[in-house]
């Protein structure tokens, strides 16, 4: 029997899934590890990083063990490229409802997958989701998009705002940093994604690697929808490959500047201090939201200068998936009335 | 107006510490100490060259800056040790290496040294896991011993009244109270409000899973160092406390360094070291700010930043010393602060070298989590 939520399409016959979260049992495929999550706190949505899905609100970040992805650079490989199996003692068993109440508890506006790739923890959060639908809390994720189009459906359903990672434009990118054979799964699911989801797209630089597909990357965004937010990433050098050069940051803002005439909304940070943070209004170039950037998830908004998401200079509607939220907004101490 | 000068590698911006907004600056003291950090790329928290950072970089700003007082931190050896299993030899080398290292220091500067070690280390034992509490357990990244909980049920006080591996529970009030008996003045500048009803401490060896910990498993945590190690040939003290008034009484005619050494008990340090109270009653200090700023100011510290605190339902939309961790205010009283002497403090300790001792430089690494961002610098004055 073949596993159907990633396109690695393993066969369960031969025991696991490579993600090592999905098994054979009795003719079904069974999630090996249900209800166990790495994490569970607040951040601010900027850090994730959405620039254009509710800013300023509070996020509780979630995320499982495992990923169909071996990135040479990842950050959480301690947690995302380990079997599961061997993590039992880090992970958290929280039920959905349980795990709804905590986001309610902690005043968060939404829930966002982060640290692995969520396909291999779908069936738990189509769970989660249900419970959340019911206390109006909106979920997001970050996704690698090596998913089957069934994978794909599932997700567009659970999820209404979606960061897919868009490592590289090549196969031979994919093959050499990543491990699998093909990017075309992920170009088309980045299709349909944006068909109905709010969509933001990240793409780690690595100078002298893939900073020259940065052009074809920005070309595919424009021809899919031109105000897609696109992440690109100053890769920190981890896992294995802490020994490697840090990109130069002028080289590659340089690298980015053709992209720049294709795509309104392109960022440039994951590093401390960046000066591209702040969306510009396409119309007119006034700046009409202003971020924070410590890098390596500690991105904040600073100050949200449109209102009704309208440049106020000259009335340009910038591109956003609901609006303006206050870090408090959400904040809650009658706990009993939670769920 | 304080600037922090931030080395990202091969890229540097100034910034206004609290505002966070960039500045262009003819500061001949952050011109002088962005070239400091430009020659000094931080290897990283666990790399074994990451104290040797830490004196080499202090050894160039006291050449360039001739401070009398000058405070050092080196932390390598806790964040290895707290994250990786060592064979026993080789973790007996890591924490000598760490002394070894500041001692290559002292030689080199010629500063009279006050060495403090912040404790043993021990493996984890176990954590207990509260995700499961009707109310909300908060703990964070770097603490193992201590916990809050914000608004138990009566089912969860009863569950945790049968943790035999907590060590004990205890109210705000009561926590707030045994320091206010021992400090007079005790400051509290977080909001009470969002300390939590109720303080937990483990048994030593345990920790607690909740929110806010790290998502690496420690492999060692911190001992319960109610005792620490100083060496000092300025003379004697008893308690944590004490520290300060003696340099400043002997700053005159010497030069000093403070030198902090995490995660260092007693048996590395030199024979004639001798112990020194840390804390009150049940409660000693982690590694840590608290600990730093009491050894900074003189005073005890455990509510700068109270463990279990509910720091996210602190209102936090305006930014305020965003390279600070949580500070969002200059401490009051530290070391340095008004000291008319030069000072300055270098350290692999991030976020927090240059707010809790009042240094008028200060260098240190700009990790979160053990990712390596890079290095920053801070200027709160050079008027000296
Ligand atoms: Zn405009």
């Amino acid at each position: 029997m073949k596993c159907h939520f990633c396109e690695r399409r393993c066969d369960l016959a031969d025991g696991r899934s490579f993600c090592g979260n999905f098994a054979e049992e009795n003719g079904k495929i069974k999630e090996r590890w249900p209800d166990q999550w790495c994490t569970y706190s607040p951040s601010r949505i900027e850090s994730v990083p959405f620039y254009h899905a509710y800013p300023g609100s509070r996020s509780m970040i979630i995320g499982t063990a495992g990923c169909n992805f071996r990135c040479r650079y990842c950050s959480y490989g301690f947690i995302a490229c380990k079997d599961p199996a061997q993590l039992q003692d880090v992970m958290y068993t929280i039920a959905p409802e349980k795990l709804v109440a905590m986001a309610k508890k902690m005043g968060c506006h939404n829930i966002v997958f982060n640290v692995n790739e969520p396909a291999v923890s779908l069936p738990s959060l189509q769970r989660v989701k249900k419970y959340a639908e019911k206390q109006d809390i909106p979920m997001g994720c970050l996704t690698n998009g090596y998913i089957t189009p069934e994978a794909t459906q599932m997700m567009a359903e659970i999820f209404s705002f979606v960061h897919i990672g868009l490592k590289g434009f090549s196969d031979a990118f994919y093959k050499e940093f990543v491990g699998i054979p093909h990017i075309a799964p992920i170009l088309r699911n980045i299709e349909t994604f944006s068909r109905t989801c709010h969509v933001e797209i990240a793409s780690p630089v690595i100078e002298d690697v893939n900073d020259h597909e940065l052009f074809d990357i920005a070309r595919f965004i424009h021809d899919i929808r031109q105000d897609i937010p696109w992440h690109v990433f100053r890769l920190l050098p981890e896992h294995n490959m802490k020994q490697s050069v840090y990109p130069n940051i002028d080289r590659m803002n340089q690298a980015l500047e053709t992209s720049r005439s294709l795509l309104p909304y392109i960022y440039f940070h994951n590093f401390v201090g960046s000066r591209w943070v702040n969306t510009l209004c396409p119309g007119c170039g006034e700046v009409v939201i202003k971020r924070f950037s410590l890098g390596c998830s500690g991105d904040r908004l600073d100050a949200f200068l449109a209102p009704d998401n309208t440049c106020t200079c000259c009335g340009t509607a910038i591109s956003m998936l609901g609006t303006r939220v206050g870090w408090n907004d959400k904040q809650t101490t009658v706990w009993e009335s939670v769920i | 107006m304080s600037l922090a000068i931030i080395d990202a590698r091969e890229w540097q911006n100034t910034f206004d510490l609290e505002t966070g907004q960039p500045q262009t600056s003819e500061s001949p003291a952050a011109d002088m100490a962005a070239r400091v950090l430009s020659r000094h790329p931080y290897p990283g928290d666990v790399d074994e060259k990451a104290n040797q950072w830490v004196t080499g970089t202090a050894l160039e700003l006291i050449d360039r800056y001739d401070p009398d007082l000058v405070c050092v931190s080196y932390v390598q050896q806790f964040f290895a040790d707290r994250h990786f299993r060592y064979a026993r030899k080789e973790r007996e080398r890591l924490f000598a290496s760490a002394m070894e290292e500041a001692e290559r220091f002292i030689e080199k500067s010629g500063f009279t040294p006050v060495i403090v070690g912040t404790g043993d280390m021990i493996p984890l034992k176990g954590e207990m896991d509260l995700s499961g509490l009707d109310g909300l357990a908060v703990s964070s990244n770097w603490s193992a011993r201590y916990c809050g909980i914000h608004a138990p049920s009566r089912h969860d006080m009863a569950f945790l009244d049968s943790l035999d591996t907590l060590e004990r529970i205890v109210s705000r009030d009561q926590w707030i109270q045994m320091f206010a008996t021992a400090q007079h003045d005790l400051e509290i500048h977080q909001d009470t409000n969002l300390m939590p009803d109720f303080l937990l401490a483990a048994r030593q060896g345990h920790a607690f899973k909740t929110m806010g910990t790290t998502l690496r498993k420690p492999v060692h945590i911190p001992a319960k160092n109610f005792l620490v190690p100083v060496f000092s040939p300025l003379g004697r003290v008893d308690d944590l406390r004490d520290i300060k008034p003696l340099i400043r009484s002997r700053l005159p005619d010497h030069k000093i360094a403070l030198i902090l050494v995490e995660g260092v008990g007693e048996r590395f340090f030199p024979a004639s070291r001798f112990m020194c109270q840390n804390g009150v009653d049940w409660f000693c200090n982690e590694p840590g700010d608290a600990f730093y700023l009491t050894v900074s100011t003189g005073k005890h510290q455990p509510f700068a930043y109270p463990a279990g605190y509910r720091f996210f339902d602190k209102d936090a939309d305006a930014i305020k010393f965003p390279f600070s961790g949580y500070m969002d205010t200059i401490p009051e009283h530290t070391l340095a602060q008004d000291f008319p002497g030069k000072s300055i403090a270098v350290g692999n300790r991030s976020m927090f070298m240059h707010m809790v001792f009042g240094v008028d430089i200060s260098i240190e690494c700009f990790a979160r989590n053990l990712f390596n961002q890079g290095c920053m610098a801070v200027v709160h004055r050079e008027d000296k």
